[in-house]
């Protein structure tokens, strides 16, 4: 009976049956036949894993599993109470970098929910209120809120920021909650989060009217 | 007509025009801070640098300079030809002037750039005017380079608070003084001037005064940076999320030309500012026109009533049915209320139902009280449409709104069916007579008197949410864009007319506000005017 050729144009030029390569069976010799020694040598390697991790676990000697990966030998980790390091660009969750007095860097400028594709933060501009040193040059986010199961870790709104306020170098993922809300960050919470150094401020730091380092904004502190 | 060129376009000018004027006219941008066509020449800010070719057999005017020789090092000795500023030069016929196309025009225009943002903080982030700020645009099209000054900037006074709308940064102010010709030219209330000298300079209001006359938020809109920002603006919305739609201000009866400013995410308008119109309002604006945006969303009537009590739009035209029942027998028993707060086209459609379907005879019109009016634009008459609804119902013309109530209490009427919620008159009067009576229909945007005194209140969208035409005091037909989405139940004044027609059992066909405008042609004046100006290019001031 002559083989049905497939008839969908899509896989194969009209009218012709495919062409390809022909690979040659496996032989079946006796060694394979009797199943045994194949079985035997794929135990031993297990058992020489077995000895192999449980003597370097004993002794401490287990091989670091990023660095050493791809040498000889078996790296696995015992997550989660082990964790292998992330490397320094890795995105992680949101922070909002802080002054030395603790108010956001943040001057609520919608540069980042501008540049977010996902449409992930919201957030509402504020004023410092009548006789706060820093009233009037600065406004501040009254509300920020990132929607971290919307978020795609683009890191698009790190790049827009112009304040440097927004990081994404927590280095840790998001918990797994079990309801949306929780995944909901607020101002607070991106707040209290710190870079991988334990630090809340930013490496990148500038005059900010209010700190010592700063000119001052009134005619009385100028100087020129 | 004469003519100049301009970069080897020939432009005409009319006698006594500048060459930006002509030029902006053209729609050629010449670019600028101080110039505004509306106001007084400064030519402070020296943006419009142009070269103007010397006339024939003529040398050309040459100043000698050094210039920065990077070869030798050093200064040498050379020459350049004088530029002059494009809005203070008047045009004279065969004028040839290089803008664009001149080398040395375009290094002034980069060092006049440099020299305006020396100290100017670029606070971007912070600043309201980002996004549509003259200083970012200019930079990036004539200097695109940083400054060579290192030194800390001038600190200058920040949020400083001019008065009950305004709020004044002079370390971001250009010193190009729009706004203090403002005040003097068009507001007529000269209290800004300018204090200090060099880059000391800055903008101070008279002691002892506020800026708080009718027009201070224009002199935020005239401010071509964020120097003058608006505390009802200020802080609240990005310009870049937010569209524009042309309407015309329902402030009062001059009918200003705007632009209403909304945020399409969240339906919320955000600030009204002027739109060019040189027959009605030139460049400018009130404050009261240009905070009127708030109405568009303030005191809604969400839901229909019946009663005092939200229903739906369904009960409510089967309760004003209900209501008018014995409409037919005696058409002579009703009185029907246009309304100088709604558009030409809600109008007509209930003057439709009155006249054609009903017979009705008696036409009243309502609107909002008389007001505070002046010399430069704003009028007494603070409804936008009160000539609109005079041309439509000429015959008979409609009476006030005071003289209904008279009728009601001498028994005239039965029936009452209304347009708008405002009435000129005391609410209480107005409620106690519309209560004596069988059926008060009120088709309204705003919670108003009219509307709570009615036994059926049927929501209608408000001015912002429909596309309208008014006529303003001049007899200019206007025409105003829809800009946000109809909040609540609220549908279209004519086709709530339409709708309450079809339930009365009349022919009311109107579905669309094509056939609404189709069917008034004939009595209504095109709004052709307003359409010329939409074709001419746009070159903002």
């Amino acid at each position: 009976m002559p083989k049905r050729t497939p008839s969908n144009p899509w896989t194969k030029p009209a009218g012709k049956p495919i062409e390809g390569k022909a690979i040659p069976r496996p032989r079946r010799t006796a060694e394979v036949q009797a199943y045994l020694p194949e079985f035997l040598r794929g135990m031993a390697i297990t058992m020489r894993h077995f000895f192999k991790n449980t003597k370097e676990m004993m002794l401490g000697q287990k091989p670091d599993p990023v660095l050493e990966a791809l040498n000889e030998g078996v790296t696995t980790i015992c997550y989660p109470e082990e964790k292998r390091p992330y490397p320094e660009r890795f995105r992680g969750l949101h922070r909002l970098t802080l002054r030395d007095d603790g108010s956001p860097r943040c001057v609520a400028c919608l540069c980042c929910s501008t540049a977010c594709p996902a449409q992930c933060i919201h957030i509402e501009a504020g004023e410092y209120a009548e006789g706060d040193k820093r009233r009037g040059y600065e406004r501040y986010p009254k509300t920020f809120v990132i929607d971290e199961l919307r978020c795609i870790f683009c890191g698009f709104c790190v790049e827009a920021c112009p304040c440097d306020a927004i990081r994404m170098d927590t280095g840790i993922h998001a918990t797994p909650y079990d309801s949306r809300e929780q995944f909901i960050y607020r101002k607070d919470l991106l707040m209290e989060f710190t870079g991988r150094d334990g630090s809340r401020t930013s490496a990148n730091p500038r005059h900010e009217p209010g700190d010592p380092t700063h000119p001052g904004l009134s005619r009385e502190q100028m100087d020129h | 007509m004469a003519t100049i060129k301009i970069d080897g376009r020939e432009i005409p000018f009319e006698q006594g025009d500048t060459i930006i004027k002509a030029a902006h006219r053209a729609g050629i941008d010449i670019p600028h801070y101080c110039w505004h066509p509306g106001l007084s020449v400064a030519a402070n800010c020296r943006m419009c640098l142009v070269e103007v070719a010397p006339p024939p057999g003529r040398p050309a005017l040459q100043l000698d300079i050094l210039r920065w020789d990077p070869e030798k090092k050093d200064y040498v000795p050379a020459r350049k030809p004088k530029l002059v500023p494009a809005c203070q030069q008047a045009c004279a016929p065969g004028m040839e002037v290089l803008s664009e196309g001149s080398d040395h025009v375009e290094e002034a225009r980069g060092a006049v750039q440099e020299l305006l943002l020396l100290n100017h903080p670029v606070d971007c982030p912070i600043c309201d005017q980002a996004g549509e700020c003259r200083l970012q645009d200019y930079w990036l099209e004539h200097q695109g380079t940083g400054k060579r000054m290192q030194q800390e900037v001038v600190h200058k006074p920040k949020a400083v608070v001019f008065g009950p709308t305004i709020v004044y940064d002079a370390e971001r102010c250009i010193v190009c003084t729009r706004c203090v010709r403002f005040t003097a030219e068009i507001a007529k209330d000269p209290i800004l001037s300018v204090r200090e000298r060099g880059n000391l300079n800055e903008i101070v209001v008279s002691p002892d005064r506020e800026l708080d006359h009718d027009y201070t938020l224009m002199t935020e809109h005239v401010c071509p940076v964020g120097a003058l920002t608006s505390k009802d603006f200020r802080f609240k919305a990005r310009v870049w999320f937010l569209r524009s739609a042309r309407t015309i201000c329902q402030g009062c009866a001059t009918g200003c030309n705007a632009y209403l400013d909304y945020d399409p995410r969240t339906n919320t308008p955000h600030r009204h500012r002027p739109r060019d119109n040189e027959e009605v309002n030139k460049y400018w604006m009130c404050d009261e026109g240009m905070l009127s945006y708030k109405r568009a969303v303030e005191g809604r009537l969400g839901a229909a009533l019946v009663g005092g009590e939200d229903a739906s739009l369904e009960d409510a035209l089967a309760a004003a049915k209900d209501q008018l029942a014995g409409i037919k027998d005696d058409p002579a028993r009703v009185a029907v209320v246009l309304s100088a707060q709604h558009s030409n086209e809600d109008n007509y459609a209930l003057l439709t139902l009155a006249k054609t379907f009903i017979g009705a005879k008696d036409l009243y019109v309502s609107g909002r009280p008389l007001g505070r009016g002046d010399e430069i634009l704003m009028s007494e008459d603070k409804n936008p449409n009160t000539l609109g609804v005079m041309q439509l119902a000429n015959a008979p013309a409609p009476k006030p709104i005071a003289a209904l109530f008279d009728a009601i209490k001498a028994g005239k009427y039965s029936f009452v069916i209304a347009l708008g919620a405002e009435i000129e008159v005391e609410a209480k009067d107005a409620e106690s007579a519309l209560s004596k009576l069988k059926g008060v229909v009120t088709i309204a945007a705003h919670d108003g008197p009219l509307a709570r005194a009615a036994h059926v209140a049927l929501p209608a969208t408000a001015w912002a949410e429909q596309d309208g035409t008014y006529v303003n005091r001049q007899g200019l037909a206007q025409k105003s864009e829809r800009a946000l989405k109809a909040r609540g139940d609220a549908r279209p004044g004519w086709e709530l007319v339409s709708k309450l027609g079809k339930e009365l059992g009349y022919a009311m066909t109107f579905k669309t506000l094509a056939e609404v405008r189709r069917a008034m042609t004939p009595e209504a004046p095109a709004p052709s005017r307003d359409a010329d100006r939409a074709a001419k290019p746009e070159v903002s001031a």
